[in-house]
């Protein structure tokens, strides 16, 4: 009997009608006016992974019976099957709380409005969100697929997005957490987990305590001269939370707190792969800008890298530091 | 006014140049830095590889890419 009531609920034509909080809809569309803007990030950001984890138990649920454009039929044919998954049965209250009002709701906003305003507040960080991913993935046919992935989870999720809060942030999480769950995955990187660890001296990288002033002010020449592609490839040498920590703070201007809801991390941790990212990133370009001539010599010598462990740098960013570690021992 | 010294300063000016400081202590540092040449100059090496990364990474996604998540989001909404 119960498997009968669940039932209609699963096999509704639309797999992405979303769940629970849909029911608020109107109630979020009247109160656009926000009063607390800064707050949100952080409520939005759990609500958009519950939100996101539901569309995507959805989504394996229906990849299981081909395709999801035929996936309906299936799905009714299935449902006491399907009641047994035990993905499934996770959403069975939202699904439940979903029932009543719904259809009345969905009305406040037509799907052509809801694409219209998409398009319109979201689709203008697509250049921004590209260039993140240029950063994750490291390739532009990567980055595309990622982007294309991102905006489509985030249109599919869009109805529960609150209006007035962090868009921005809300698509970078979903972009992270995409990038996360797709190619991460299949990148096995036996240095993740540690790497926040490791003490500095492990890591190496720029020691501007023993600069003297002229010999920053040539290094802050220097790098301001580097061509970007220098500048691209050591940023990709640094071990990618570190890298994108330094991509969230430097390029993308998000606050510390942002980057910790996009991240799923602490505010200290954050600051942390902040400043050992910068760090390795100095020393790196310091190192490149003096390779190739752009340092005078005078301003170079000694007091443009800590002592000694220049020479391992480089292999300590390229290898997460384990490396250097052993060496330096 | 209140003591900053150049460790204080240092140890500041990356939360200084991310925005992340109360205006006091903001405030504290500059003023610490209007008279010190020294922190002064890291805070420059700080500014400019913000601005290099941020102009580096700049970029400008494939005109094709528009089109096709226009086109995907138009199914999407069509299926539902």
């Amino acid at each position: 009997m119960a498997t009968a009531v669940l039932a209609p609920a699963r096999t509704r034509p639309s797999p992405l009608v979303l769940p629970a909080t849909s029911t608020s809809l109107g109630l979020d569309w009247a109160a656009m006016t926000t009063d607390e803007p800064q707050a949100a990030p952080h409520d939005l950001v759990e609500a958009t992974e519950e939100q996101l984890d539901a569309v995507s138990e959805e989504r394996d649920a229906l990849d299981e019976d081909g395709d999801a454009s035929s996936a309906d039929a299936d799905l009714s044919g299935d449902a006491d099957d399907l009641s047994g998954d035990a993905d499934l049965t996770g959403d069975d209250d939202l699904h439940q709380d979903a029932d009543e009002p719904e259809p009345a709701d969905e009305k406040t906003v037509s799907e052509q409005e809801l694409r219209a305003l998409f398009e319109d507040q979201a689709l203008p960080f697509m250049d921004q969100l590209y260039g993140a991913a240029m950063r994750m993935t490291r390739n532009p046919a990567d980055a595309s697929d990622l982007v294309q992935e991102t905006f489509v989870k985030a249109y599919a999720a869009f109805r529960q997005f609150r209006q007035g809060t962090n868009l921005k942030a809300w698509l970078y999480r979903i972009l992270t957490n995409t990038f996360i769950n797709t190619y991460r995955k299949n990148q096995r990187n036996p240095y993740q987990g540690t790497i926040d660890e490791l003490e500095d001296w492990q890591l190496g990288g720029a020691e501007s305590v023993t600069q003297s002033v002229s010999a920053r002010s040539a290094e802050a020449d220097a790098i301001d001269h580097l061509p970007s592609s220098a500048v691209k490839d050591a940023l990709q040498s640094i071990p990618e939370d570190f890298r994108m920590a330094v991509y969230f703070a430097d390029v993308e201007g998000f606050s510390y707190q942002e980057i910790a809801d996009i991240m799923k991390t602490p505010v200290g941790t954050v600051m942390s792969r902040l400043h050992r990212g910068r760090r390795l990133l100095r020393g790196l370009l310091a190192d490149h800008a003096r390779e190739t001539g752009i340092v005078p010599d005078a301003a170079s010598t000694a007091t443009m890298r800590g002592r000694g462990r220049g020479a391992t740098t480089k292999k300590a960013a390229a290898t997460a530091g384990r490396t250097d570690g052993k060496d330096a021992r | 006014m209140s003591g900053c010294d150049c460790s204080k300063a240092k140890a500041e000016l990356e939360e200084l140049l991310h925005d992340e400081l109360c205006r006091e202590d903001a405030a504290d540092i500059r003023e610490h830095m209007a008279n010190c040449e020294d922190c002064t100059s890291e805070h420059r090496v700080g500014v400019v590889l913000m601005e290099t990364v941020k102009r580096a990474c700049a970029e400008t996604a494939p005109e094709q890419l528009r089109s096709e998540i226009l086109a995907r989001i138009r199914v999407e909404q069509a299926t539902h």
